[in-house]
């Protein structure tokens, strides 16, 4: 008998141990529902003290906190139906610990020698993995907005690219150039922002067209900050001005060359930039506007909402772009 | 009479695709437009047969503009790249047919006349 004891104590023992190994939160109830173990992680996740808990029917626990319907019908009609349950989903406001999403898993244990039984209840708050999960569908679906969008835009580019009266080569290159803008706008616009600004993007754009250091001068400027979309729409615009110089203008000349400027305005609420061509070709308005030209007004104008001035000075040309900085804003 | 579509689409090159797109089947195209404001001025002067939206107008989300096609029994398509556009432009847009992005031609054509055979 004294043995006997003693092998049942260090039994329950042995299986408090084990409960209290299992790192999410754990209840052993018997048959009426009624708390007879309970994890050390229980009492640290629901806030709540071993004495109020063990020796407790489940519904009563802290007030009556257990006393879900979603675990309810857990218990009293899919348990005795089944031998276990996994990741039953309970969703509910815990007074101590606010609203949470727990993963209920279940097992029933029979007892052979007493004909009883006993229910094995473990707890995973999966809250955070839910909030995470919800965070990154986000994610994923910005990134496929941001995709399909530049897709978009590529296949609109290569529509809209003059076909009349080129070679195959010339349409090609025409439509690379603009991808090319496209791509570094895409690789501007997403670098880390703040560390980007106006100067890069013009160093980036204006790269394939500089044949000398002297032939785009860039003043230094104030450090702006640009929205992904005014960096997308910018970069096009800018490559646009390039390719009609290099056709057209200054840099299709040697010694001819562009000044670059810009200025913020309005409180930072405006950014200006100034294009001037010098040393370059005489220059007169052309007949009909180009497709480049008409990006460059419309990118402007209807895309960022700005305005486009230029001028087929006797010098050369110039133009003048003013765009509202919107959600971007100049650094301070 | 020729049937007509407002189309507010932010990104001018997008804006301009569709336009050549929808003329070139015979539609009227009214706007693009690529701000609220102006889709709703346009709306005060004319209703289109149809309409085809983008959500996401870059600053701010086209929503109101379905709103005021729904108060006036305009059927509206989006055009977007997302899967869910409700879920960004709120319920007004649940269930209107989703002409996708990248623009297919095809696609875009037959969510339009769908429009319009259900008047």
């Amino acid at each position: 008998m004294e043995d006997l004891y003693r092998l049942l104590r260090t039994g329950h023992v042995q299986a408090q141990g084990i409960v209290d190994t299992i790192s999410d939160p754990l209840l052993v109830l018997d048959a009426s529902l009624v708390v007879q173990s309970a994890s050390r992680s229980f009492f640290e996740t629901f806030n709540v003290d071993r004495y109020e808990t063990i020796g407790q029917p489940i519904y009563e626990l802290g007030n009556g906190q257990w006393d879900i319907p979603d675990l309810r019908r857990l218990l009293e009609e899919v348990i005795p139906k089944a031998a276990a349950i996994i990741n039953y989903e309970v969703e509910h406001d815990f007074p101590g610990i606010g609203r949470r999403t727990m993963l209920v898993t279940a097992r029933t244990l029979y007892h052979p020698d007493k004909g009883s039984h006993t229910m094995l209840l473990a707890f995973v708050d999966a809250t955070d993995r839910r909030r995470r999960d919800v965070a990154k569908d986000m994610l994923f679906g910005e990134l496929r907005h941001r995709m399909r969008n530049l897709l978009s835009v590529a296949q609109s580019m290569a529509r809209q690219t003059t076909t009349e009266g080129r070679s195959a080569e010339e349409y090609r290159d025409d439509f690379l150039g603009r991808f090319a803008a496209l791509v570094e706008a895409e690789d501007l616009a997403f670098t880390e922002q703040g560390e980007i600004g106006v100067q890069e993007l013009f160093d980036r754009i204006f790269a394939p067209f500089a044949a000398g250091p002297e032939a785009i001068v860039i003043e230094p400027g104030p450090p702006v900050e640009l929205s992904p979309r005014t960096i997308m729409s910018l970069s096009l615009v800018l490559h646009e001005l390039a390719t009609n110089a290099a056709k057209h203008g200054a840099l299709s000349v040697p010694g001819g060359r562009i000044r670059v400027s810009w200025q913020v305005e309005d409180a930072n609420r405006k950014l200006r930039l100034n294009w001037a061509e010098i040393d370059g070709p005489p220059v007169t308005a052309p007949l009909t506007a180009g497709y480049g030209t008409k990006l460059i007004q419309s990118a402007i104008a209807y895309t960022l909402q700005g305005r486009v001035e230029h001028e087929y000075a006797p010098g050369g040309f110039q133009a003048e772009i003013v765009i509202p900085l919107g959600t971007a804003s100049a650094l301070s | 009479m020729q049937k007509t579509v407002l189309v507010v689409e932010d990104e001018y090159l997008i804006a301009m695709d569709l336009q050549l797109l929808l003329e070139a089947r015979g539609w009227r195209v009214i706007g693009p437009v690529g701000t609220v404001q102006e889709a709703l001025q346009l709306l005060e002067g004319e209703l289109p047969t149809v309409a085809l939206l983008d959500v996401n107008l870059g600053t701010e989300l086209v929503t109101p503009v379905a709103e005021a096609l729904k108060a006036s029994g305009v059927p509206f398509a989006v055009a977007s790249a997302y899967d869910q556009p409700e879920r960004y432009g709120g319920d007004v847009l649940a269930g209107a047919p989703n002409a996708g992005k990248p623009t297919n031609e095809r696609r875009v054509l037959a969510t339009l006349e769908q429009l319009t055979s259900f008047r």
